[in-house]
């Protein structure tokens, strides 16, 4: 019988060893020979649009057809909204990553790490027309001349109602001030057992909210000068009504709501009112049918002077960090993207609006039914919200018409200033849903203020002395 | 017979090259793990020092030294204070509510029954998950609209008209009232740990001598004189090991907490580490950041001095 050959720890180790090193090098072998096939590439990360399609049938597709055109081999990769912060933040720190990063909110506190977008703008205004004065502020630090990212679009955060739930309370065509939240919903709350869903909780969609409050009362954060106003008559009427909502209106789930929060409990008819996109409305129609006709659309809530002021719901920024060895390609792109954002309205379902609304529309099959007589941005955008193309059959096409001139309500994070860092740490940090949600819990309106204001003023004069940030107080 | 060009290991071992040189070796079989630590430890340890004394932002990481500032600033911020509270009392009330059970869990499958490796498999699952999609799971659980555990309150007749017990309310809004949010973060970290200190409780139980446990019985020790003089003291050093590493895990964890609430409602299940994701990631200040996950610092390397001690205790054991 053939005796088995033993393997000496000699050799063990040289294999092993040896397995280890061509391991490693491997990659660098087989790799850069696949790489070195395009002259020029452009790596864009961009968040998971909240709608599939837009991804999946559009923007990989197009992105990739400009990159074909223009001798690029461009790499879109897509990750969830929440890990964008993370991900820049590490990029950044290592000197090496995507050339292109879209944020869905204000990106001021990566202006040092990041191009000045100035030359873009320029380019975009001649050949666009002028962008969206929300939009610039969301993009533009005016204490250092700096466009810190370059804006093509947002989107908008009307708030959404069941019709049938506030026809039974007598009020057909939904709120038009605050106050009906609490005389109407709180009726439905009581008498049809539904309850409201504005978010008191620690994420976005509740940050939203307690500022569009604050904004309808004629009050705000900062003023248009960079100083901290946080703490006057106004914001705690503002918290003291949010209490009074609470009470009369809604249920303790405000305490934990999410970023699905809106579509779940508007799916599942346990909400008669919510603030969101119109995502949560375009889930209904695909997922129930008959809640999706029963959701109509209203503007900016009035506050008690007559002020009504919503926060967009999502603003698109890119940046292009220092470190990118692809600046023209990255820029080209942008522009392109502008001139081309009526496909990206189409294929968003309208959850995209453009920056620029004077851009004209390109000649050609633009893959959706040609609008008669729109030349601009703003006409198929007028067109569209008049008559929605993505309506179910039977269903109202004219429900989003309230939204046209949805630019004129809509407004920054950080009005009547600009979207500044220190803004960003407050609005990451959660310091309005939880003041707001402090006066609901009980506590007094005026402590909740001034505890948010003692947060408050101290992110501002951090980031003041960054000299990041204007105001003195 | 060998032959002269097939050298014995003898004849290698005579040349002296490094692959037979016993300490040369070790050194370097145990040069990648050395490597490894340096690098995925030691280096962001320094990194964090250097951060937690400067100013740096994630949007500009340069390193400008400004004193103990940031120590300062996160002591008067008072969800720090909070947050810092909060991780111990968690981290607390987590570990003995795994002790107990996990003692428990440990003796039950100490015996024989039918199923017992059913038993064991189910008990091990929540270690085998990853982290992130188990507390998912429960995020689900604990769902104000859709929430598994309020159905069957409502089935039970406990929740949902006046009379019931849990009130008249359709949900129990469990990451929405303070106290059932902060219970939620404390379940889901029991669960998550538990089926590793049951593990550890089980092989500290199998290792006690049985002529022991005899000796006792024959000499009339009850049950309970038994577990207080026999099996916890001879257990404790195994014990206190799973003890020490539940704490590490359940301190230092982000997870929970950032699925289950994002530290909500009002800050009131917010620990060390989310507050230093949101201030030093989220909210740019990296600085504020490092500093704050600092202090977890001392607590851990207190917990890893206990643990090494009580590891040799255990082998002398």
């Amino acid at each position: 019988m053939a005796k088995r050959r033993q393997i000496t720890r000699r050799e063990f180790v040289k294999a092993a060893g040896l397995g280890v090193v061509a391991a490693g090098v491997a990659p660098t072998i087989f790799i850069p020979r696949q790489a070195r096939g395009a002259s020029k590439e452009l790596k864009i990360l961009v968040w998971s649009h909240f709608v599939p399609r837009f991804d999946k049938e559009w923007y990989d597709g197009f992105a990739k057809k400009w990159g074909e055109a223009n001798g690029v081999a461009v790499t879109v990769d897509h990750i969830n909204l929440a890990e964008i912060p993370s991900r820049t933040a590490a990029e950044v720190a290592a000197g090496q990553g995507h050339d292109l990063i879209e944020w869905i909110q204000p990106t001021s506190q990566f202006e040092p790490s990041v191009l000045n977008m100035a030359d873009v703008v320029q380019e975009a205004e001649k050949r666009f027309g002028k962008q969206h004065p929300l939009c610039r502020r969301t993009s533009y630090n005016p204490n250092t001349n700096y466009f810190y990212s370059f804006c093509p679009g947002w989107t908008i955060d009307p708030g959404c109602y069941r019709k049938s739930l506030w026809e039974k309370a007598g009020k057909g065509d939904g709120p038009v001030v605050w106050e009906d939240l609490i005389a109407y919903g709180g009726k439905i709350k009581k008498e049809q057992g539904i309850q409201l869903g504005i978010g008191l909780s620690q994420e976005l969609d509740s940050n939203m909210a307690a500022r569009a409050l604050l904004w309808s009362y004629d009050t705000s954060i900062q003023d248009e000068n960079e100083n901290v106003v946080l703490n006057n008559p106004k914001t705690v009427e503002a918290t003291a009504y949010m209490a009074r909502l609470f009470k009369e209106s809604m249920v303790p789930e405000v305490f934990a709501w999410t970023a699905v929060s809106n579509n779940q409990a508007l799916i599942a008819g346990r909400a008669s009112y919510i603030l969101n996109s119109i995502s949560a409305y375009r889930s209904a129609q695909k997922e129930v049918p008959e809640i999706a006709k029963d959701i109509y659309f209203t503007p900016a809530l009035k506050g008690p002077r007559g002020t009504g002021f919503h926060s967009e719901h999502v603003i698109y920024g890119y940046i292009i960090p220092k470190y990118s060895k692809n600046v023209d390609s990255s820029k080209k792109f942008l522009l392109h993207l502008v001139e081309n954002y009526d496909q990206a309205m189409y294929a968003s379902e309208l959850y995209n609006s453009p920056a620029f609304f004077d851009a004209p529309i390109p000649s050609g099959n633009r893959g959706y039914t040609a609008v008669k007589g729109a030349k601009k941005l703003r006409d198929l955008h007028n067109a569209w919200f008049s008559s929605d193309p993505f309506a179910l059959p039977g269903e109202d096409k004219g429900k989003l018409a309230v939204l046209k001139d949805a630019e004129k309500w809509s407004t920054n994070i950080g009005y009547p200033g600009p979207a500044n860092p220190a803004e960003g740490e407050v609005f990451a940090t959660f310091v309005l849903p939880n003041m707001m949600a402090n006066a609901a819990r009980g506590m007094a309106p005026q402590t909740a203020v001034e505890q948010a204001e003692l947060l408050t003023k101290t992110i501002f004069a951090k980031w003041r002395q960054k000299g990041l940030v204007g105001g003195k107080t | 017979m060998t032959s002269p060009s097939n050298p014995t290991p003898l004849a290698n071992a005579d040349r002296g090259g490094i692959l037979d040189r016993e300490g040369a070796l070790a050194k370097l079989l145990i040069a990648p793990a050395v490597f490894y630590i340096a690098a995925m430890i030691g280096a962001p340890f320094v990194l964090a020092l250097l951060y937690s004394l400067s100013d740096a932002t994630t949007g500009d990481p340069g390193l400008r030294l400004i004193g103990f500032q940031n120590f300062r600033a996160a002591l008067a911020d008072p969800v720090f204070r909070l947050a810092l509270r909060n991780t111990f009392v968690f981290t607390l009330l987590s570990q003995t509510i795994v002790i107990v059970l996990s003692r428990v869990l440990a003796n039950a499958l100490l015996k024989p029954f039918r199923g017992k490796w059913l038993v064991r498999f189910l008990i091990m699952l929540p270690w085998t998950a990853p982290i992130s999609l188990g507390t998912i799971g429960w995020l689900w659980m604990f769902d104000s609209i859709f929430s598994p555990a309020d159905w069957v309150l409502r089935y039970l007749g406990l929740l949902g008209t006046a009379s019931s017990l849990f009130g008249g309310q359709t949900n129990m809004y469990w990451l929405g009232i303070p106290g059932l949010a902060i219970s939620s973060v404390i379940l889901v970290n029991v669960w998550r740990i538990l089926p590793l200190a049951t593990v550890i409780q089980l092989a500290g139980l199998s290792s006690i001598p049985k002529d022991l446990i005899e000796a006792a019985e024959v000499d009339g020790a009850s049950p309970w004189r038994r577990t207080l003089m026999i099996t916890i003291p001879l257990t404790l050093p195994i014990v206190s090991i799973a003890f020490l590493f539940g704490v590490v895990f359940t301190f230092t964890d982000l997870v929970v907490v950032y699925v289950l609430t994002r530290g909500g409602p009002v800050h009131t299940t917010q620990v060390l580490s989310s507050w230093t994701f949101f201030k030093g990631i989220e909210g740019g200040d990296l600085a504020q950041g490092a500093a704050i996950s600092l202090f977890m610092f001392p607590v851990l390397a207190v917990v890893a001095i206990f643990i090494l001690r009580m590891a040799r205790r255990t082998e002398v054991v």
